[in-house]
């Protein structure tokens, strides 16, 4: 136990010595998780609309007030006599609302008025989103007009739960959180292996009464002590910036997170004294936290969405279960019963990571 | 004029640059990387970098048990949005399921709906929806509220409209609605990938651009040859201008090969003119390569250059809008955004491929875009000569 935290003690000063890692531990997760959390949206607002209103009535313009009233749209001026797809090929609007010249009329007779909407589709997403809003917006105006002839039959009451502003942030927060968990501690980690490979240290290492298991735990510890204080100050973040609380159950969260650590840690050391060389080394943990975690956990899109053809490996992926359990920790609070599984293969993943890499150093001694 | 041609072909220049194409022809890494990561990170980031909504768990909690109810839900479930994932016999079931993720939305169905209906009031039925994700949220509910629009709209089929009808508001009094026809432009079909491909092109010239730049650069360095090229009598601007061209080709021809992909795998009409895309293209390579350098005359080690790009990549990834739509970007991040060389080329591409636009109204990113460039291969001809300090 003495030679294990001896040896966390030296990797300890040798990251607060060195500058750069020190920014890599806690400076860049900071940057991340404000720049990638308040940057990464789908949830757009202040969407430009070039209206066309040929109609000119009280009636027509209280039913464009409705579009201006909305936070998602923002009415931009265009001239009438302009064709509207130049609206979209100067990015100047993303929609054009027409308004044909018979509108107040029709209302007036009790005749449908067809409004056209025009999208640009370029950018699918928004562009469903768009059509959405767009809706909700003619259906109130057509609600408080009287316009009900018929009232509709069945009308659904929709409630959001867990995160009811519908707050992009506060499920993209979380997601960064367990993005930079999964990349700078395995990244540090990876160079302290490394390095002693890289620069021979390890034959001292070799030649002294350490054991494997020593130099190992002594190694993955420090990193999970780094862990620890990045995951204390970006927790920090999200519950003041991010506006997250606890929902439930802490207890899950915290043994998942201890756990996920140790696995982290011990893949980072896996692949440092795997490949002796520092530069490759982090290329290979940067491609498997940044890509593996990025794209195959369900961080930014749903999981489903994924063809089936690759979706399987997402199963092996091990931040996929952490960011659930960070979700649920924060937003949903089903506690133990709904993730104890997941706690679960974390902790048999880092196991995993561990034996493997302590099958590799176990014999202390230079590869023939 | 004169002198810049005569430059380029004064026999100094054309050494130097013998032995910079000599180097990238022999370097096997180069090859690679200009040839692997444009093939998986199109393929992959397309494939799964997808916004789309379907499949929604929905848990039923059916307390009328009437063929209208059951005919609510089957509606419901019939289109590709909505899964039936299970009947549920309490509220606090459901609840349980929805935090657990078992379900991602409970549709509640009142034990008068059949009732209610077959006198003609209106009912109420309550729509749970997991808002975990804010988005996916936001469209579910955009599909919940069409699919009752439509079933609304069915009613008068099935003997319950007269109902309706009676205590409807008599006919001279009605007024008209306004019916909104929304029409997809550019983009009928709603294809993702379209966006999400446009928008990687550009973060692969300016990543990959900028890494093989950085690397190339740091590796005189490392090697120790910098100083017999700083004390060899060609001119700094000289010794970078001869690293940038090749480079420039080769990267030049990962433009070509990515664009292929773009318009063979994914079917992206090219609307506008190819080789304005193209032209800007070039000036978004230069632009990666610009930043290369900087990153290379400022760091001493290709481990130190990259762990440097770890700094710089995420800034310029997440406020490009390359990946996520710019307007969602927030307003403090916005001037960020402005002068982000892949926020721009993101703009070009997507709007000439797609859209058609032409070079009268996307000039102004090509002039952000070609001062970006300006500044970053001046600057790192600034910083090369302090390199030995």
């Amino acid at each position: 136990m003495r030679r294990i935290l001896a040896q966390t003690r030296k990797e300890l000063t040798q990251i607060i010595r060195d500058k750069m890692a020190l920014g890599l531990a806690l400076f860049l997760p900071l940057m991340q998780l404000i720049l990638m959390g308040s940057a990464i949206s789908l949830d757009v607002q202040d969407l430009p609309v070039a209206v066309q209103d040929l109609d000119d009535s009280p009636a027509s313009h209280e039913f464009v007030d409705g579009f201006r009233q909305s936070i998602s749209f923002h009415v931009v001026p265009y001239a009438i006599d302009r064709q509207p797809e130049n609206a979209f090929l100067e990015n100047k609007a993303r929609a054009v609302l027409i308004v044909p010249s018979h509108f107040s009329r029709d209302i007036a007779r009790g005749v449908n008025s067809p409004v056209q909407f025009l999208i640009d589709a370029s950018d699918s997403n928004t562009a469903k989103l768009m059509a959405g809003y767009s809706s909700e917006i003619t259906s109130a105006w057509n609600a408080t007009n009287g316009a009900l002839a018929h009232p509709a039959p069945v009308t659904a009451a929709i409630r959001f739960w867990f995160n009811p502003g519908r707050s992009s942030k506060k499920f993209y927060g979380p997601g960064i959180f367990v993005l930079a968990m999964s990349l700078f501690p395995p990244l540090l980690a990876t160079l302290a292996c490394a390095k002693e490979g890289e620069q021979k240290t390890i034959l001292q290492v070799y030649v002294s009464s350490i054991s494997a298991h020593e130099y190992l735990l002594g190694k993955i510890l420090t990193f999970m002590i780094v862990a620890g204080a990045e995951c204390l100050v970006l927790l920090t973040l999200l519950f003041t910036y991010f506006g997250l609380s606890f929902a439930g159950d802490p207890t899950p969260f915290i043994v998942a997170t201890i756990l996920y650590a140790f696995c982290v840690s011990s893949f980072g050391a896996l692949i440092g004294s795997a490949i002796p060389s520092q530069v490759a080394a982090m290329q290979t943990v940067a491609m498997f936290g940044f890509l593996l975690v990025f794209m195959l956990s369900g961080l930014i899109f749903p999981i489903q969405n994924i063809p089936p053809q690759i979706r399987w490996l997402s199963n092996f992926v091990w931040g996929r279960y952490y960011i659930d359990i960070v979700r649920d920790a924060l937003l949903q609070g089903g506690g133990w019963p709904a993730v104890w599984w997941k706690v679960l293969i974390i902790g048999v993943t880092g196991l995993f990571f561990y034996t493997i890499v302590w099958r590799n150093m176990r014999r202390m001694q230079l590869k023939a | 004029m004169k002198q810049f041609i005569r430059f380029l072909f004064s026999h100094r220049f054309l050494a130097l640059l013998k032995k910079e194409f000599a180097q990238v022809r022999r370097d096997r890494r180069l090859a690679i990387s200009l040839v692997i990561p444009p093939v998986l990170q199109l393929l992959l980031f397309s494939l799964v970098l997808n916004a789309n909504v379907s499949d929604i768990k929905l848990g039923v909690i059916d307390e009328s048990r009437t063929p209208e109810s059951r005919d609510l839900a089957s509606t419901l479930t019939e289109s590709k949005s909505f899964r039936l994932s299970g009947y549920y016999y309490s509220v606090d079931k459901l609840g349980d399921a929805i935090s657990r993720s078992d379900v991602d939305a409970g549709l509640v169905i009142p034990r008068t709906y059949a009732r209610d209906l077959q006198r003609g009031r209106p009912v109420t039925v309550q729509f749970l929806l997991n808002a975990m994700n804010a988005n996916t949220a936001a469209i579910a509910q955009g599909y919940a509220e069409g699919v009752i629009q439509t079933y609304n709209q069915g009613i008068s089929s099935s003997g319950i409209h007269a109902n309706f009808s009676q205590i409807a508001a008599p006919e001279v009094s009605r007024r008209g609605r306004a019916v909104l026809t929304p029409a997809y432009l550019y983009n009928p079909g709603l294809v993702g990938s379209w966006f999400v491909v446009t928008g990687i092109l550009g973060l692969l010239l300016i990543l990959n651009g900028s890494m093989v730049a950085a690397t190339a650069m740091v590796k005189e360095r490392e090697a120790g040859t910098i100083e017999q090229l700083l004390m060899s009598p060609a001119g700094t601007y000289e010794i970078i201008v001869a690293k940038i061209v090749p480079l420039f080709l080769a990267l030049f021809l990962m433009v070509l090969f990515a664009t292929a992909i773009i318009k063979i795998a994914f079917g992206v009409p090219f609307q506008g003119n190819i080789l304005m895309v193209l032209s800007g293209a070039a000036l978004c390579v230069l632009a990666g390569i610009g930043i290369g350098t900087v990153i290379a005359t400022f760091t001493h080690s290709a481990q130190q250059a990259q762990l440097t790009s770890f700094f710089v990549n995420p800034l310029l990834t997440t406020v490009s809008g390359a990946i996520t739509p710019s307007e969602a970007i927030p307003a403090w991040l916005r001037p960020l955004s402005s002068i982000n060389p892949i926020h721009h080329f993101s703009v070009i591409a997507r709007s000439s491929m797609i859209k058609g636009s032409g070079m009268e109204t996307l000039w102004p990113n090509f002039l952000v875009l070609a001062a970006f460039t300006l500044i970053a291969v001046s600057l790192s001809v600034w910083r090369f000569r302090k390199q030995l300090t």
